[in-house]
Parts: C-alpha cells; sequence; structure tokens
C-alpha cells in the first residue's frame, strides 16, 4: 500500500516547541515535520507527552516556546477552531463524543464549518439552507458507508459500544473533510478484530482522500504495520525519529521504550 | 386470484417476461435499494434498459451461449439484472453464496467452468484473484462496488459501471443485436445453476430450465394472489434457491417489487421502513426477532409489561382463530380488537410485519411457541417445503389452513408418493433438469418413473397434508414393521420446555425408548416453585416428582402419535433421564447440538439393555471431561418408568 | 369541584410562568454549565427596557412592536457584552467563580436598570386582554372562572417553548447548541467557535426573560420584586433537573398547582401563607430523595 502514495512537502512544521504546566515540564524543544500524504506515528511511554503534542498541533494548548507552522503559514500558537478552519481534524484519547446526539448528528457537526447558509435561513430551515443540509447530509452518508455504520445512524452515540463509539468519532473527523487528520489512540481498548477493521479505515483514509495522518498508538503491531514513519518521545523529549525498521533499531529507544515494554 | 392472473404475465423465458412488464408497467418500481441512506429505484422500464445494456457489454466481450457466469454478493439490483443480463444472451448464471471461503468458491468455480464472474465488491475481487491462477477459464471479473478497487490493475478487472457503458455504445452500434438474442432463448434452455449446500458430499450444480422456475413461480403467484402490488424485502443469500424464487421468478411472473437491504447489518431497519406485504425467513430468523422483543420487554416498566403480558394471553387464545376467519366469541373479538390497538398493531409495526399478507417460513421446523407468537399477533406465517431440485415448489400451507405440524397439501401440479420408510417423492413443475456435470446423482436422485427422491421421511395425514419426520436414511422400523421416526419423537419431545435433550431408540427393536435430559433451568424453577429441595444436577434428574413431570410430557406425546396411524406404534414406552446433560465436550453431540445417536447408544449400552430388558433401574458409571480439561467419573442408580400406551379411542374419550 | 379545578387551572397557570424564568435558566446551565443568578436581574432588566420604551416611544405608530424589536437588540448586546466581558476571561475558570461572576451581573443590572428606567412600578399594557371568563358551563354549574390574560400568558409560553424545541433540533445552530452543551472540548476541535454559541445562548435566554418579564409585568406590574421570581424559578429547577427543558416545565407546573392547592385547602388547617414556602419544602425533598431532579441526567465523574 505505502508504496503507491507518493509524499509530498511538509505540511507542518513544529520548531523547538515547549510546553510546561506550571513549572512541570510536558514537552521540550519538540522539533518535527509531517509530510503531506505520510502517515506519522508518535510513540512513547505513558506521560511522555504525545497528547500534549497533539494538544499544541490543534491549539489546545499553547506552547510557551516556538512556532508551528502549518501549510507555510507560521504562528506562535494555533487556536482549536482556527485550526479546524484550515483543515486539522482530530479524535481524542477518552472519545469526545456529543453522547446525547445521534450518530448521523455527530457526524453532521463535523461539517460545521462546510456550512455556509446565513444564521437567519438557518433558523427558519429554509431555502439556501435546505439544500445545504441536503448536500451535508449527502456527504455524511458518504462517511457512513464508508465506515460501515449503517445500521446504527439513528442511535445515541451514548448507547453504542466502545469501538463503534470510536468509529463515529473518527467518521466526525472525516465530515471536516480533512487535510491533516489526528488521531489519539485510535484504538486503544479494542479487541483485534476491531483493530483491524481500524486499520484498514485508517489506511484507506490515507489511500483514497490523500489525508496526511498523524496518531498516537501503543500498540506496537499497528503501529509498525500502518505507519511510514514513527517519532517516538520520552519525558517530553524527541529520542527517536524514524521509519519503523529504523526506530526498531535506534538503541536509546530501545532502552527507553521498546526493551522495557515489549 | 384472478388479479393475480392478470398482473402474471405470459413469456417463455424471463426475458420475454421482462420486456413484457417493461411494455405493460413500464413506471411501476421493479427494484429498490437503500444507498447512502435513501431508497433509490427503478421502474421496470429502467431495468430492462439496464439488462439490455449489460448484457450488450458481455456480449461485446465475446462470450459465447453456454458458457457460466457466476454471482457474488449480497442483495443488490445490479446482481439481480445480471442474472437476465446474462441469460438474455444465452450465458447461465451461477449464484455463490457470498460468504463461502476461498476453497468453497474454488469448487464450484472449477466444477461450473465459470468463464464470467460478476462480483459486488472488494472482499469477492480479492477472493477471486487468489483463485485466478487456479482457474484458468475465468476470464473477466467485473465488480459492482469500487470502493478499495482503486490500485488493482489486474487486466480481469471491469467495473460494472464501464461494462455498462461499453454496452450501451455497442447497443447503439448493434441494436438489432440484442432483440435477435433474446428470441434466440428457450423456455427449455438451462436458466440458472444453483449449487446445493452438500452437509455430507461435494455440493452439486441444480440446472433449472426456464420453463421449470416460471411454473413454479406461477403456481406459487396463483396460490398466494401475488401481484405487482406487492413489496418484499430481499435479504436472504441470492445463490439459495428461495431467494432466486422470490425474488426473481416470483418477481418477475407477478411483477412486483424487490427491495435490496441497505446491507446485511440494517436488515431490521429496512424491514421496518419498507413494510413488505409478502415475507419469507427461515425459523432462526423469526426466532431471533422475538427474543429481541422479549428483552425489550424485559427493560420496559411494570405497567408495559403487565399490558403486554395480559394482551398477549388475549392473542393466544383467539388471535390465529380471528386470522383464520373461524368463530369466536364477541368478547374475545372485542378484547382482540382492543390489545390490537394497544400491542399488536404497535409490535408489528416494529416487526416491520404490519402489512404482511403472507409470511412464510420453511427449511427446519419451527416451534410451536414462535409459531404461535406471530399468529396469534394477526401475522398470516405459513409454511412451505421444497428443496433446491424441486424449484422449492412441493407443499405450502393454503390461507387459513396453516398448521404447525404439518407443511400443508402438495400444490397445484405437484405429485406426492410415500416410498419405502418412508421417503418422499416428488414429481413437481419445478424439477431439476439435471445436476450439472453428474449424471451418476441425477439418475440416483430421479427415480425410472420420474419422481425425485427427497431423502426426506414423511407421510400425508388425514387432511391430505405432508408431514415431515425425518431423513429418511434415519428412519428405522420396529421389529412389528412400524415405522419408528427418531428425531420426529425427539423433536417432539424436546418442544417442552422441561426436556433439554432426547435419544429415541428402536430400530430393531420391539418399542421405542428414550434416554431424556432435563432443562436444568426449567426443571430447577419448577423445583423452587413446588418447594422441592435438590442437591444439584444428578440429584433433580432422578427425583421421582422430576420424573412424574417427564412422564406427563412423553404422555402428551404418546397421545399425538396415537392420532396418526402411521406412528401410532412408534409411541414412546419406557423412558430414563439421563444422570449428565448430553454434551459436546463429551463428542455425545455435534458442535451443532445434534444427537450422535451412535455414538450415545454404545456410551451408555447397559442403559440401553436395561431400557429393553424392562428392569426397573440401573447403575452405570461415565466417564466425563470437566471444563478445565481434567477427566472423572460420575455414577448413578437410574430409574427406569414405564408408559402405558395411548390408543387413538381413549385420546377421543378423553377429550 | 368546579372550584377545586379552578385553583388547579390557576395553579397552572402561575406555573407556566414559573416554568418560563426558569427555561432561562436551563438553556445557559446546558450550554455553559454556567448557573446563571443573573437571570432573574435579566427578566427585571428587559421588562424595564421594554415598558421604557414604550413609553418613549409612545408617539410612533406601533411603539408596542418597536420597543419589543429594540429591546430585543438589547438584550442580544447584553449576551454580547456578558461574553466579552464576563465569559470569555473566565473560560476554564472553576463554576464557582462563573456562579459569583453572574451574581456581579445580577447586582450590575438591578442597579443599571433601576438608575437608568427608574424605581417606580410601571403598568405595562401590551393588549393582553384582563378580563375573566367562564368555561366548561355545561359541565359544571356557573362555569369555571378563568382568567384570559392567564390563557394568553400560556398561549405565549406555549410557541415559545415549540418555537425552542424547533431551534434546538432542526436548526444546524440548535445541533451546534447541544454539542457544545455534550463536550465542549469536542466542539471546539470540530470548529463549533464556543465564543459565538455563548453568545447566542445568553441571547435567547435574554429573549426568554423578555418573554417572562413581559408577561409577568402586565400582569403585577413591572417592579424590583420580578427580579425575585428568579428565586422561584430555583425550586422549579432542583424539581425539573438543572439540565432539562421538559423538567423546567413540568417543574414549574408542579410548584404552580401545589401551592394553589396548598393555600387552599391545607391553609385553614396549618395557618395561611403557604404558598411562599411550599415550593421550598418541596425541592428539599427532591434534594434528599432524588437530587438530580425528575427529567435530569445522572451524572458519573470518570476518574
Amino acid at each position: 500500500m505505502a508504496q503507491t502514495r507518493a509524499l509530498g512537502e511538509p505540511i507542518l512544521s513544529m520548531d523547538e516547541i515547549s510546553l510546561s504546566f506550571g513549572g512541570v515540564k510536558a514537552l521540550t524543544d519538540i522539533s518535527l515535520h509531517v509530510r503531506e500524504h505520510e502517515i506519522l506515528a508518535i510513540i512513547g511511554p505513558n506521560g511522555a507527552g504525545k497528547s500534549s503534542l497533539l494538544n499544541v498541533i490543534n491549539g489546545v494548548y499553547h506552547p510557551n516556546r516556538g512556532s508551528v507552522t502549518y501549510k507555510g503559514e507560521t504562528r506562535a500558537q494555533m487556536r482549536p477552531h482556527v485550526a479546524a478552519s484550515q483543515g486539522i481534524a482530530r479524535t481524542f484519547q477518552n472519545i469526545a463524543l456529543f453522547k446525547g446526539m445521534s450518530v448521523l448528528d455527530n457526524i453532521m457537526t463535523g461539517r460545521t464549518l462546510k456550512m455556509h447558509a446565513g444564521f437567519f435561513w438557518q433558523c427558519l430551515y429554509y431555502g439556501k439552507a435546505l439544500n445545504e443540509e441536503i448536500e451535508h447530509r449527502h456527504k455524511v452518508e458518504e462517511i457512513i458507508d464508508f465506515l460501515q455504520i449503517e445500521s446504527i445512524r439513528k442511535t445515541l452515540v451514548g448507547r453504542l459500544p466502545y469501538g463503534l463509539q470510536k468509529r463515529v468519532e473518527l467518521g466526525r473527523a472525516l465530515a471536516a473533510e480533512p487535510d491533516l487528520l489526528l488521531l489519539d489512540e485510535p484504538m486503544a481498548g479494542m479487541n483485534i478484530e476491531e483493530k483491524e477493521d481500524m486499520s484498514r479505515f485508517v489506511l484507506d483514509v490515507n489511500d483514497e482522500f490523500g489525508t496526511t495522518i498523524v496518531l498516537i498508538e501503543h500498540d506496537m503491531g499497528v503501529v509498525m504495520d500502518l505507519s511510514d514513519r514513527v517519532i517516538v518521545l520520552d519525558y517530553g523529549r524527541k529520542i527517536g525519529d524514524g521509519t519503523p525498521d529504523e526506530v526498531r533499531n535506534n538503541k536509546e529507544v530501545i532502552d527507553a521504550y521498546l526493551g522495557v515494554s515489549s | 386470484m384472478s388479479q393475480a392472473a392478470d398482473s402474471a404475465v405470459s413469456g417463455e423465458t424471463f426475458l420475454t417476461l421482462l420486456l413484457e412488464h417493461a411494455r405493460v408497467r413500464p413506471d411501476n418500481v421493479s427494484i429498490r435499494e437503500k444507498d447512502l441512506g435513501i431508497w433509490q429505484s427503478w421502474t421496470w422500464k429502467e431495468v430492462a434498459n439496464e439488462v439490455r445494456w449489460l448484457a450488450c457489454g458481455l456480449a461485446s466481450r465475446g462470450f459465447k451461449r453456454g458458457a457460466n457466469l457466476a454471482i457474488i454478493g449480497d442483495n443488490r439490483p445490479r446482481l439481480y439484472w445480471s442474472f437476465a443480463a446474462a441469460q438474455s444472451i444465452g450465458l447461465v448464471p451461477v449464484p455463490l453464496y457470498q460468504d463461502s471461503v476461498t476453497e468453497e468458491m474454488f469448487f464450484v468455480l472449477d466444477n461450473a467452468e465459470i468463464e464470467i464472474a460478476i462480483v459486488e465488491d472488494q472482499e469477492q475481487v480479492d477472493k477471486l484473484l487468489e483463485l485466478l491462477p487456479r482457474c484458468p477459464r475465468l476470464k473477466l471479473i467485473i465488480y459492482d462496488d469500487p470502493r478499495g478497487m482503486r490500485h488493482y490493475s489486474q487486466p480481469e478487472l471491469l467495473p460494472y459501471s464501464e461494462l455498462r457503458d461499453i454496452g450501451r455504445e455497442y447497443d447503439e452500434a448493434h441494436s438489432e443485436f440484442y432483440p435477435s438474442a433474446v428470441a434466440e432463448g428457450k423456455s427449455d434452455d438451462v436458466s440458472v445453476i444453483l449449487y446445493t449446500s452438500g452437509t455430507t458430499s461435494k455440493p452439486k450444480g441444480v440446472c433449472m430450465t426456464h420453463q421449470a422456475l416460471i411454473d413454479a413461480a406461477r403456481g406459487d403467484v396463483q396460490h398466494d394472489g401475488f401481484n405487482e402490488k406487492d413489496e418484499i424485502l430481499s435479504y436472504l443469500p441470492m445463490a439459495w434457491v428461495g431467494d432466486h424464487l422470490f425474488s426473481y421468478g416470483q418477481a418477475l411472473v407477478a411483477g412486483f417489487t424487490v427491495n435490496c437491504p441497505e446491507s446485511s447489518d440494517t436488515v431490521m431497519t429496512d424491514l421496518r421502513e419498507i413494510g413488505p406485504t409478502y415475507y419469507f425467513a427461515p425459523p432462526s430468523v423469526f426466532e431471533n426477532l422475538l427474543t429481541q422483543v422479549m428483552i425489550r420487554m424485559e427493560d420496559a416498566n411494570r405497567l408495559k409489561r403487565w399490558i403486554f403480558s395480559a394482551c398477549m394471553d388475549i392473542a393466544k387464545r383467539c388471535g390465529a382463530e380471528i386470522m383464520d376467519g373461524k368463530s369466536v366469541g364477541l368478547f374475545d373479538r372485542a378484547m382482540y380488537a382492543l390489545g390490537n390497538m394497544l400491542v399488536y398493531g404497535p409490535l408489528r409495526n416494529n416487526l416491520g410485519m404490519s402489512r404482511i399478507r403472507v409470511a412464510y417460513t420453511g427449511g427446519a421446523a419451527i416451534g410451536p411457541d414462535l409459531y404461535r407468537f406471530y399468529r396469534s399477533l394477526g401475522i398470516n406465517l405459513k409454511q412451505l417445503y421444497g428443496q433446491t431440485e424441486t424449484s422449492a415448489y412441493v407443499c405450502k400451507h393454503a390461507n387459513g389452513e396453516s398448521r404447525l405440524d404439518t407443511v400443508g397439501r402438495p400444490l397445484p401440479g405437484v405429485e406426492i408418493k410415500i416410498a419405502d420408510k418412508g421417503e418422499i417423492w416428488v414429481k413437481s413443475p419445478g424439477m431439476l433438469k439435471e445436476y450439472y456435470k453428474r449424471p451418476d446423482a441425477t439418475a440416483e436422485s430421479i427415480s425410472p418413473d420420474g419422481y425425485f427422491m427427497t431423502g426426506d421421511a414423511g407421510f400425508i395425514d388425514n387432511d391430505g397434508h405432508l408431514k415431515i419426520i425425518d431423513r429418511a436414511k434415519d428412519v428405522g422400523k420396529l421389529n412389528d414393521g412400524t415405522m419408528f421416526a427418531p428425531q420426529f419423537l425427539e423433536n417432539k419431545l424436546k418442544f417442552f420446555p422441561f426436556i433439554k435433550e432426547a435419544v429415541c431408540f428402536g430400530d430393531g427393536r420391539d418399542v421405542a425408548c428414550a434416554f431424556l435430559n432435563i432443562e436444568m433451568q426449567a426443571v430447577a424453577n419448577w423445583a423452587e416453585r413446588k418447594g422441592l429441595p435438590y442437591a444439584g444436577y444428578v440429584d433433580l434428574a432422578g427425583k421421582p416428582e422430576v420424573y412424574a413431570l417427564l412422564q406427563e410430557c412423553v404422555d402428551q406425546v404418546n397421545a399425538d402419535l396415537a392420532q396418526e396411524a402411521s406412528l401410532a406404534g412408534s409411541q414412546v414406552r419406557r423412558f430414563l433421564i439421563l444422570h449428565k446433560e448430553l454434551d459436546a465436550d463429551d463428542d455425545e453431540l455435534t458442535r451443532t447440538r445434534k444427537v450422535r445417536r451412535g455414538f450415545v447408544e454404545e456410551k451408555y449400552a447397559p442403559l440401553v439393555t436395561a431400557l429393553f430388558d424392562g428392569a426397573q433401574h440401573c447403575e452405570i458409571e461415565t466417564q466425563v471431561k470437566f471444563e478445565d480439561g481434567r477427566s472423572g467419573t460420575i455414577s448413578a442408580d437410574i430409574a427406569i418408568r414405564d408408559v402405558k400406551l395411548v390408543t387413538s379411542e381413549s385420546v377421543r374419550q378423553a377429550t | 369541584m368546579a372550584f377545586f379545578i379552578e385553583v388547579l387551572i390557576s395553579g397552572l397557570m402561575a406555573g407556566v410562568l414559573y416554568s418560563l424564568v426558569a427555561l432561562g435558566f436551563v438553556l445557559i446551565f446546558k450550554a455553559s454549565g454556567v448557573f446563571n443568578f443573573a437571570q432573574g436581574a435579566m427578566v427585571l432588566f428587559a421588562a424595564l427596557t421594554f415598558v421604557r420604551l414604550i413609553d418613549i416611544l409612545s408617539e410612533t405608530f406601533a411603539p408596542i412592536l418597536l420597543s419589543l424589536a429594540i429591546t430585543i437588540v438589547v438584550m442580544i448586546v447584553l449576551a454580547i457584552v456578558i461574553e466579552r466581558l464576563v465569559l470569555r476571561p473566565l473560560v476554564n475558570q472553576p463554576g464557582i467563580s462563573l456562579f459569583m461572576a453572574t451574581l456581579g451581573i445580577a447586582y450590575f443590572l438591578d442597579g443599571f436598570g433601576q438608575s437608568i428606567w427608574g424605581s417606580d412600578v410601571y403598568a405595562l399594557d401590551i393588549g393582553i386582554p384582563k378580563d375573566s371568563m367562564f368555561i366548561l358551563e355545561s359541565v359544571f354549574e356557573g362555569g369555571i372562572l378563568v382568567s384570559s390574560e392567564d390563557l394568553v400568558a400560556t398561549l405565549i409560553a406555549g410557541v415559545l417553548v415549540a418555537t425552542l424545541a424547533i431551534f434546538f433540533q432542526r436548526t444546524r445552530v440548535g445541533r451546534a447548541l447541544r454539542a457544545v452543551a455534550d463536550d465542549h472540548q469536542a466542539a471546539q476541535s470540530v470548529g463549533i467557535p464556543l465564543n459565538y454559541i455563548w453568545v447566542v445562548v445568553w441571547s435567547v435566554a435574554g429573549l426568554v426573560a423578555l418573554v417572562a418579564g413581559a408577561v409577568w409585568g402586565s400582569k403585577l406590574g413591572v417592579q424590583f420584586s420580578l427580579s425575585l421570581i428568579a428565586l422561584k424559578a430555583l425550586p422549579v429547577l432542583i424539581l425539573g433537573g438543572f439540565e432539562s427543558v421538559v423538567g423546567a416545565i413540568v417543574g414549574g407546573l408542579i410548584i404552580g398547582v401545589g401551592e394553589k392547592l396548598s393555600e387552599i385547602y391545607l391553609g385553614p388547617i396549618i395557618g395561611g401563607g403557604i404558598e411562599n414556602w411550599f415550593a421550598y419544602v418541596l425541592a428539599l425533598f427532591f434534594l434528599l430523595f432524588r437530587p438530580q431532579g425528575l427529567f435530569g441526567e445522572k451524572h458519573i465523574d470518570r476518574v
């Protein structure tokens, strides 16, 4: 699969990013770049700063130092809805879905930034807004079809099993037609079959839509299979960056992480 | 009936039927499919065009009449059209089960010498590509859903839409081709090869002619009065004769609308949205539906539960009778009407069955509770009997004649003969032409005088209904020559909630006797209500009270048997309750929970001997495997009970 | 019997008004997790603005409609100002800080409103008929006395609730509101701007306050005590649950009816004035036995 994709120019670069929470250093001088169409995995022990890194990328956390360059524009920090409007979508480690809403509505919210009808027509749900709604619904149905969740489209998300919720969350992120997709442990807590399904979806997304994907994952098998490149974090520092094979053979990485946990 | 006859157009092949519908009712909906959340529909005119273009596309690739074409996938409009397209240019469609693994698929592809395959999606394509090196005849693989296919570059692959466009151009260039190809088709051409799922031997390809399937379909349509206004949901495998008959044969004869579900997971929702008027499901599907209803009722509050059970009691008393137009008291009618408003109506709606005129089940015995439940809700559930080789056209219940224990009367044009050991022989308009490339099997299954030997044992009861009792090879004889059908007896026994398993013995003996297993949960509950103390399974199974309980069940089975002349002699005369549950881990059952009679007979030989030598009890020691893998022994002294013979007179006196 | 029904109906009508006020609380609580103590003050402020504008604009062609429009604009501007000056700086602060902030808003609005518009009691006449009528005369001797003012108020409240329901369930903004109520972080990640949503919610709460203020005001006159009905809304919320629109309505009705019935039927036995404390005692019982309210969600905080 991987060989059929041409990796492009860096879409995102982080330059000497440092982040601390009241004296506790979460990230120290992290520099990295993500290239277009690539699947990049971030690994590291618990507390290594993986989620913080994602949160810096989409602007939930504002770094104390350093800069983020995205699509050629350099910023000291992102803001979440700016990130979203610039084509960054994400999922969360502890599933942040709208539990009281149906699968369909959840994925529809992913279209928020694609909707343009004015507020007034919105309220009346008429004219342009109605046409738009139909158009977006079509797009959302394509995603439902893509993720094979037709049977649950009207189900309240809170009633779904964990694995399916993860899939719906991916669907919501996809609804934004992102250029950069951040997945925070998309396969945590899944059984083998669910992991296989999810891996296939991740590969398909990357393959069919050319989406760049940054993912955090603990399952080393999954990481090695999926990713083009792996970045290893330990105590907020970057200790490895390379192809899965390179990382697997990196001594520092083995000492810090691979050797201990697997 | 007359309406059905009107809407059924005449024609000699499925193609002439299709073209006739396109002429008579061009704008009626022929088929629907839910795609991207919306029901898409195609009219007869559009379907006729789609079929024409696809056929031309296939022809443009130079396939010759008589070549075989595989169809693999879920129920999809384009796959149904593939049948017609293939038939119109003399190719023979061969549907394969979409969930078969590569090796199973290989057997059929190889055996049927498949040259073209039209498949649903990537999953099927992958299987075929894997087999491609071993199937040199396979030249063309057409796929419907392009998802995930972007990087496939094998020269054998072609997307459906592309082939259709090629065909459209071909048709414009050679507009005379298609009509002449259709005209070349004859009604005794083989229209489809359906592979039987061989449980014991390799699958066999059953060759059906247009004539046979159309006659069978027309017989069904007239029997149940189907017409162009009916709707069905097609969700059973396309490779199964039932779906081919209902969704293709009958649909083309009666002109009704076929609905394809969105996916196999959404069938329940789709059913609700479509509300078919005609529905088929094997007993297991009906059982799943009932279980879902029951689970939801458990979650409901106490008031709702009370209303539900009160209404179901009324329905059980009179629902089926009201539907069949029998005489029912005014009070019960009023109560039923109330229940209909409160419970049955909403429930039917929830099950997607509010518009059903005719529902069928078949293929396996349906449990009495299940059967009564649906009928009492006012769903016209009936049974049918048939097999691939007879186009599933043998017996059906007529409206108002549905019965639990029979499969109805022989359909018009069907002749039934009961041969040796009760084997059912059938002559049906829908008979197979032959088994594909298997003259030996054809000769083995069709008698010299032209009957298909079903291998099922049964008899025609006093009302002229066919009753199926067992597979013929399992039917034996008592020493006095009475037919002994162990599985029939066992099923009857197992219908009682207290009996989990039963094993009957009698072939080559004087009388029939049985081993019984108690259903622990049900009997334990019963014991609790009775205040009967017990110390575990073995103790409970040996209690005289439990023996008395099961004896009542056996008595009832005997009373039933007494009413059937041919089985009255095989009543269960002695039984015992086993001290352990028959278990697949101990090889006593197969993994699909069928009793391995021979093994059980050998393992418990002393008990069998004791059953037949008149002993009142018998001691036995048995090896068992525990769940952790250790083995041990259980010993017990098992009592044996005599059961008295019921005569048909005594039954009549009692009632 | 007829008398009982009369009491019941008047209780229901009062209940509808409680519900209206409670609704404002629920909206804001759902969307931003803030218990808006200023809702009562907003009711007073809206009603005062409305009634005084009618006075000022009495010479124009449609004083009531014009004032209504201007008041709506004022409430929206108020929402924007609150979002800018109070909510945005306090984002991610503990709930208690926000609660204290709304307390501040409440006192500010009370004072600010009265210093601009004066602190007299103003009669508000927006054309609601004040006469009473008898209904169901065929069923009960003498019929049942119903104030048409109450009927109109109920009607208005009903229309408002229906409109809100459609707004929440059907529109994109409604969906965004529900999304924000459900999970802030996720809502931000899909590009829903929290600030904008807060403005919308506070504006809607402002409109609800305006309706409540207008209805109450036309019944009792616009005066400072209007801001105290916020205190009545508290037991309604405890009864109905802080997060449920349905709860706010049902809770309001229960308290309205309960008050009136207990006043009439229990009053003679245990002394009058029950109306004044009935709601709070009922709320107390609910806090003891069903703290999440009738329609509230049970919260399980994940570790």
